[in-house]
């Protein structure tokens, strides 16, 4: 029991030294910003390519789809579950969308929508599945995921589409004096989420629902719906990250999204989500996701042989989750 | 210093652990200053004090779990240099947490060497030496070896883990409110077994809210109070309940007593029709607005099950309920709609399904309110703060503002939250379940005294204790549950604590 006495008594001595852990703490609180901006400048020091417009724009453009999956991958967190299934979701629905606008002829528009469709409904299916089947959401999305994988490879056939629409494509290829396009959509779902997270009531129970189910629902929560809306939500955010993915690179290969689950799985987490729940904010997804884009970008900028951006990328990721179990260790 | 001066010669044993000028501060605030205690071997030491008074912060730095600010700790006259748990359950100091660290799906066995498993070599366990070892420990316990620690009782949990703190090697076992939801036979149960490891030498560090268990079972007692010591006895038997109270509260308290208001036959009321839920059989029962009905029984009973079917936590085989403005509606299926038909439920289990820990106080407050408040989707954030405040300061939460997460308080004032977040709700039947297990005797009148004043605003309120002494002072009716039936009803002066007590 956490029995801490609210005394009155002012505290003398101890002033300086909280005053000095107080700092402490903001730092480690705000870690993945100044390990952010710590890395900017050293990457811009090995290479002066890093500070320019161009470069900041290739930043953002390879933030917006990474930041899409992770915004949808944190809600699920924040709920105390997983969706594992929405990388593979990412790529599976982008194919549908692509294929009913090149083999069915449809509108780019509507062809995109079926896409952001169907992967909301898998969201949502993943979340009936858990919630009403009372089935294990690690191991239900690892199985989604695995389904969707090899549904993508059956439905490609093992091969690259890429006869996209000159419409399809426009979100990722436009520029408007000279900044690309794309970025708008992260930033709306940006702001949509901290709308979303600060201040619905569902906001406020996805916290709650994270925190402590069983007390959340005697307070009159309705757990299950709660769930039920994030992980519709998440797949509804991976429909969109689908749709920007395959504008962007005008191609959906046969294993579209993969590559994204770590990283996507990585950036909420190292921007504060707890992966017990209850715990983190849109903001820090933003710094994990700024972040591993740097990194990224900035060490193939600097040239970095091929052979070690692997490596070398595990090891930044791997000292900020430290810095930040150091942060939970002693500042909660 | 200790009351050490006052030292009856037949009590005069070494003194095993001795704590001097021990300080402890989080952040700014201070839980604990300056406090000198001495505990005599082969005692048991009673150690009181208000929820938040640094009781547990106190028994977290003497068993090694938190470091101290300031002070020392002395060990059979050895000053003790920084240490964690490991280190003090070597050196034989052991907590014994409220919630019992026992793992379900092992057997007693298994528990009881759990972590001190006799090995062979190569890091086998040696099964047959666990076995033996394991049955001569529980031997009179009667706890079975094989039984799987999830299937036993309250009782048999904490023995076991007292034993385990024993067999470890424990000279000092620290028992953090052990009396906590047991029954009165379970307690007398509990004191037997301590009597009986007293007497093979073992030295206990008790923690209670009760004053007459403390008077029953220790030797010496040590008050908190705001985190500093308050006072004690080393002769416990010349003090009274009265004497402990004093100290803990530092004035003399005030029981609190309700003046139980006349109902007139026609007074509007809320009645309850053909509530059925597993054993649970209720044909009727009227309770009047502003009334306030006590429920008790044995565990299993059925006042549990009665307010959570209500409630809709539990689902009900039938039942209506017809509110004193005559609107009838079948019972809620779930929370939600329970508390929008003001029926509203505080779990006994606050910590499981009280509150949501790490979100702060005004959070919780208006958790259970929110969706009322809410315009459309969105939260109506001023109104929920204005809520949030006026029960943060109405309910005299003990903290140093409301946007303090709650697990950061003690037990008493997360009930208040508790208590907050179900009135803000605004209910007209209010049920509450042991609302003052495990807080203390202060905060426990203000609860009290809450329920009290609410009642006299026309709302109906049921409360579920085994509590004689709250049932007697608290409530102007009591109803005696057995296998899911209403046994027996007593009301007005006929609710006394023998007849209580008789009833069991």
């Amino acid at each position: 029991m956490s029995d801490i006495a609210m005394t009155h008594s002012a505290p003398k001595p101890q002033t300086a030294k909280s005053r000095r852990s107080s700092a402490a703490g903001w730092i480690l609180h705000n870690v993945v910003w100044i390990w952010l901006i710590a890395l900017v400048v050293i990457f811009g020091l090995f290479n002066q390519y890093f500070f320019t417009l161009f470069n900041l724009q290739n930043i953002m453009v390879q933030a917006t789809v990474l930041g899409m999956i992770a915004l949808a991958m944190a809600l699920p967190l924040l709920v105390a579950e997983i969706d594992l299934s929405i990388p593979a979701n990412v790529g599976f629905s982008s194919a549908i969308g692509a294929m009913a606008n090149t083999d069915l002829g449809l509108p780019f528009f509507l062809a995109a929508l079926i896409g952001i469709a169907v992967a909301t409904l898998i969201g949502f299916f993943n979340a009936v599945c858990i919630t009403k089947l009372k089935m294990v959401s690690l191991i239900q999305t690892l199985s989604m995921m695995i389904i969707l994988q090899g549904a993508l490879l059956a439905l490609t056939q093992g091969r690259t589409i890429t006869s996209l629409s000159p419409g399809y494509v426009w979100i990722g290829q436009e520029t408007i004096g000279g900044w690309p396009v794309m970025p708008v959509v992260f930033v709306l779902a940006i702001l949509g989420m901290y709308v979303l997270l600060r201040h619905t009531v569902l906001g406020r129970s996805i916290f709650a629902v994270g925190g402590n189910q069983v007390a959340s629902n005697s307070a009159g929560i309705r757990v299950d719906r709660v769930k039920i809306l994030s992980y519709t939500i998440a797949g509804f955010l991976a429909g969109v990250a689908g749709y920007l993915l395959a504008s962007w690179q005008m191609a959906i290969t046969s294993n579209q999204g993969a590559s994204y689950l770590l990283y996507a799985i990585a950036a909420p987490i190292i921007g504060g989500v707890s992966v017990f729940g209850g715990r983190g904010s849109v903001i820090g997804v933003l710094g994990g996701v700024l972040l591993l884009t740097v990194i990224q970008v900035g060490l193939a900028i600097i040239s970095v042989p091929s052979f070690y951006v692997g490596m070398i990328g595990g090891i930044m990721i791997f000292i900020a989750v430290a810095i930040d179990a150091v942060r939970v260790r002693y500042f909660g | 210093m200790t009351a050490a001066q006052s030292l009856k010669p037949e009590t005069e044993s070494r003194i095993v652990l001795r704590v001097e000028g021990l300080g402890k501060t989080y952040g700014g605030v201070v839980a604990l200053s300056d406090v000198d205690l001495s505990i005599r071997a082969g005692t048991i030491h009673g150690l009181l004090g208000e929820n938040g008074a640094g009781k547990s912060t106190l028994v977290g730095i003497m068993s090694g779990q938190r470091q101290p600010s300031s002070g020392t700790i002395y060990l059979d006259e050895k000053p003790l240099p920084p240490v964690d748990v490991r280190a003090m359950e070597e050196a034989g100091v052991f907590l014994v947490t409220q919630e019992p660290m026992i793992i379900d799906h092992l057997s007693a066995a298994e528990n009881l060497m759990l972590g001190i498993w006799p090995k062979r070599r190569f890091g086998f366990v040696n099964w047959r030496k666990l076995a033996i070892d394991a049955a001569r420990m529980l031997d009179g316990t009667g706890i079975d070896p094989s039984a799987l620690a999830g299937s036993l009782d309250a009782v048999a949990r904490r023995k076991l883990n007292i034993l385990r703190a024993m067999f470890s090697g424990g000279k000092v076992i620290i028992l953090d409110e052990p009396t906590a939801a047991l029954t009165v036979d379970d307690r007398a149960q509990l004191f037997d077994f301590m009597r009986r490891l007293k007497a093979q030498g073992v030295t206990f560090i008790f923690i209670s809210h009760f004053n007459d268990e403390i008077l029953e079972i220790c030797d010496a007692v040590s008050v908190l109070r705001d985190g500093r010591y308050a006072g004690g006895s080393e002769d416990v038997g010349a003090m009274t309940s009265e004497d402990l109270s004093e100290l803990v509260l530092g004035r003399g308290l005030v029981l609190f007593e309700r003046q139980r208001p006349t109902f007139s036959a026609d007074a509007p009321a809320i009645h309850l029709t053909d509530i059925r839920s597993g054993a649970l059989n209720l044909p009727s029962l009227a309770i009047r607005a502003g009334e306030v009905v006590g429920v008790t029984g044995l565990p299993g009973g059925g006042g549990k099950e009665l307010a959570r079917t209500l409630f809709g936590l539990q689902p009900a085989a039938s039942g209506r309920i017809r509110f004193a403005d005559g609107a009838e509606r079948a019972l809620p299926a779930h929370p939600a709609e329970a508390f929008a038909a003001g029926i509203a439920y505080l779990s006994d289990d606050r910590r499981r399904d009280g509150s949501i820990a790490q979100m702060s106080i005004a959070e919780n407050i208006s958790l259970s309110a929110e969706v009322a408040l809410a315009r459309g989707a969105f939260m109506n954030a001023e109104q929920e703060r204005a809520l949030s405040q006026r029960y943060f300061s109405s309910l005299g939460i003990k903290a140093p503002n409301s946007s303090v997460a709650v697990d950061t308080l003690s037990g008493g004032n997360q009930q208040k939250v508790c208590l907050g977040r179900v009135l803000a709700t605004r209910p007209k039947l209010l049920m509450l379940d042991e609302p003052t297990r495990g807080i203390d005797v202060g905060v426990k009148q203000d609860v009290l005294r809450i329920v009290d004043e609410l009642s006299r605003t026309g709302v109906s309120v049921i409360i579920i204790s085994t509590d004689t002494d709250e049932l007697v002072r608290a409530v102007d009716r009591v109803l005696v549950f057995q296998n899911g039936r209403v046994r027996e009803e007593l009301a007005g002066e006929a609710i006394s604590r023998s007849r209580l007590r008789n009833l069991g």
